[in-house]
């Protein structure tokens, strides 16, 4: 359904603003949970920069009393409209401190801030106030989110939940014309970036994500074989070395020298907690270790450095998509 | 079961020390080398040991540079760390109860991996030496701290020689282990994000995957000072079985002993914490196991526990490699999931020995 009404916007995308006002009381299952609205919420209390920058490119940030959960800088075209909006913590924020806003919606990025173990608090918690809590299908649906650290995916990730997060939320604000208008522009985005990446018609090209590490030289956080991440390189036909199902597993340098990808994708972060969170650490422990050092694309310098803020859920991933795919248009061939 | 026996002939005795020299050495090899062959990826045999030549012998059989990096750099300290891990934990244990007279003790009481959780988590998530001290650095500040304070209160609080002193430093281990558990928790509650208390979680577990040729030069020399230091005071440990006042009656130097042997056995944990994150069950329980093996004099208790010690670690952590394909579980959980059945088929087999 979601996926039809999209399709629809692309198709009218030139005569947008046409899409019917939200009409009250909205009801919604998100993720087998349902939220009723009566009317447009006010006071919104956004956890997790991604669904931060999705209010932000729908223009609501006059109606938001606060954000929380933040990985790197606001983007640049929204540096502004971010200083008018209260940064409640720069973490998870507490319940009291969310619930203090009086939020008429709070949506979230990640199901572990508000889900059956919401750190921030369950959904039950949040209903029993009445205050509508939404998680992002992104990180909800076909998703185990009790098994392994950051949840397992039943299903691999669908870019098609991203645009029903965004559908969701624009229509949960009664903004649905610009839900519609940002939605056609990231799927052309993507359309293209795809069109692109096949045109460089790699053959049997492979790839890992490095996302961090606890430190330096122990088994790496990468990207799990269904998360986000891995959609990005099946959609830019590159095969994930890494198969499990956990979202972020842990996979030993062992196994990852043996499988020798021919590209290694590297995040980038402003976070500093692990050595390895620094970019430049990952390079230089790459270069250094006896073993990854011996890797393909180590010593033929395909290595991708890509944002950590790319590779979740959000507006962001496509300019992932299309950083990743510029990458692998440079790469030595 | 009978504590004194009569000493066998001189030279009888001599053949049978030479004799079980070598089947440790070679029961110890044949665990390194298993430790070495069995990985998370297959690489055949043929391959470890021309890696092993290659290095060893400077023969020149031309390999995969891939799979020489892996043996040579991840899989052999890997497997030499968990000897020495093993061996030390357990030596560490085994001086304790039998120092304290206490079935109960272990490495952990005396607040070494409380301290070195703390020391590791004001590195890595409170920032503590900006950058500058690595997070096994701050666990081994962490441990020896930790240790430093238990010994001091068990001190004032009027440790020494006789029951009541190793009642003393028990209560102190305790008292030690909750305050820099809580220090622990408090510095994670107050600063760390989910994420990195998940990442501190797996590295409390004990995890043996970041280990390289230097943690090799650390944890190796401790665990052989520790088994040379404790087999010296093995006769010492004998007189303890019967508490402080009689090993005091037999001459032997109660306060000077206790303080070696106490600090090598901390020492040595504190390392081994440092290196591989706190690895429980090994200390506790490889001593026993040992005891009922061999028997209680400490000539032969103190090599069979850091051999025994050492073969489980190494056996663990080839487990913990191979039990779940492409993913590595922690080592502490399998020290406990497969010590615990073995430990009991020990138990029950040797119910008529005692």
């Amino acid at each position: 359904m979601t996926r039809l009404i999209s399709v629809a916007a692309l198709l009218l995308a030139p005569l947008m603003a046409q899409a019917a006002p939200t009409q009250y009381p909205l009801t919604l299952d998100n993720c087998g949970w349902p939220l009723t609205f009566d009317g447009p919420p006010d006071n919104v209390v956004s956890i997790g920069q991604s669904t931060t920058e999705i209010l932000y490119a729908l223009e609501a940030q006059d109606r938001m009393a606060g954000t929380a959960l933040w990985f790197n800088e606001v983007l640049p075209a929204y540096a502004e409209v971010n200083e008018g909006v209260e940064r409640i913590a720069d973490n998870m924020p507490g319940f009291e401190a969310v619930v203090n806003k009086r939020p008429g919606f709070v949506p979230t990025m990640f199901d572990w801030m508000i889900g059956a173990q919401g750190v921030v608090g369950t959904r039950e918690q949040f209903a029993d106030l009445g205050i509508p809590a939404y998680v992002m299908p992104t990180d909800c649906a076909q998703k185990n989110n009790t098994v392994g650290a950051d949840g397992t995916r039943l299903a691999d990730f669908d870019i098609a939940t991203l645009y029903q997060s965004i559908d969701e939320i624009a229509a949960i604000m009664d903004l649905s014309d610009r839900g519609d208008a940002l939605i056609a522009d990231l799927r052309a985005r993507e359309a293209a970036a795809v069109d692109r990446a096949q045109a460089l018609d790699l053959p049997d090209a492979s790839a890992v994500v490095w996302f961090s590490s606890a430190h330096l030289e122990v088994d790496p956080y990468v990207a799990g074989g269904r998360g986000i991440p891995a959609w990005m390189l099946r959609a830019l036909g590159l095969r994930n070395v890494v198969t499990s199902d956990e979202e972020w597993p842990t996979v030993g340098w062992e196994t990852i020298a043996r499988a020798d990808p021919s590209v290694i994708v590297i995040a980038r972060m402003d976070r500093r907690r692990f050595p390895a969170d620094d970019h430049e650490a990952k390079l230089e422990f790459l270069a250094r270790d006896p073993v990854t050092s011996q890797m393909t694309a180590v010593r033929e310098g395909r290595i991708i450095i890509l944002d950590a803020e790319a590779m979740h859920a959000g507006i962001r991933m496509i300019d992932g998509l299309e950083a990743l795919t510029d990458a692998m248009a440079d790469l030595p061939r | 079961m009978s504590v004194a026996t009569a000493s066998p002939p001189l030279t009888r005795q001599g053949l049978r020390a030479a004799r079980q020299a070598a089947w440790v050495a070679a029961v110890l090899a044949a665990a390194l080398l298993a430790g070495i062959c069995i990985g998370e990826t297959p690489i055949s045999v043929t391959t470890v040991l021309q890696v092993l030549a290659n290095r060893l012998w400077g023969a020149d059989h031309a390999l995969d540079a891939i799979e020489a990096g892996i043996i040579w750099s991840y899989r052999l300290p890997r497997t030499l760390v968990a000897g020495a891990c093993g061996a030390g934990l357990a030596i560490c244990g085994l001086v304790l109860q039998s120092l304290l007279r206490n079935a109960l003790a272990d490495p952990w009481l005396l607040g070494i991996s409380a301290g070195a959780s703390t020391g590791a988590v004001l590195v890595t998530v409170a920032g503590v030496g900006g950058g500058m001290v690595a997070m096994s650095g701050g666990a081994l500040m962490g441990a020896l701290t930790a240790f430093a304070l238990v010994a001091g209160l068990a001190r004032l609080s009027g440790g020494g020689p006789g029951a009541r002193g190793a009642g003393q430093i028990v209560l102190a281990g305790i008292a030690g282990s909750q305050l820099f558990n809580a220090l622990t928790s408090f510095v994670i509650a107050k600063s760390a994000s989910a994420e990195q208390a998940r990442g501190l979680m797996f590295w409390l577990l004990g995890n043996l995957s970041g280990v390289r040729w230097p943690d090799v030069h650390l944890a190796v020399p401790a665990a052989l000072i520790a088994l040379v230091v404790v087999a010296a005071h093995a006769r010492s440990l004998d007189a303890f079985a019967f508490g402080a006042e009689s090993a005091a009656s037999l001459g032997v130097p109660v306060r000077r002993v206790q303080v070696v042997l106490i600090g090598a056995a901390a020492m040595a944990a504190a390392v081994m914490v440092s290196i591989t994150g706190a690895i429980g069950f090994v200390g506790l329980v490889v001593p026993h196991a040992a005891r009922l093996l061999v028997g209680v004099r400490h000539g032969r208790l103190v090599p069979a526990s850091a051999l025994i010690g050492a073969v489980f670690l190494i056996g663990a952590d080839i487990l913990s490699r191979v039990l779940i394909p492409g993913q590595v579980l922690p080592i502490g959980v399998v020290t406990a999931l497969v010590g615990a059945p073995i430990f009991a088929v020990i138990l029950i087999r040797h119910r008529g020995a005692s």
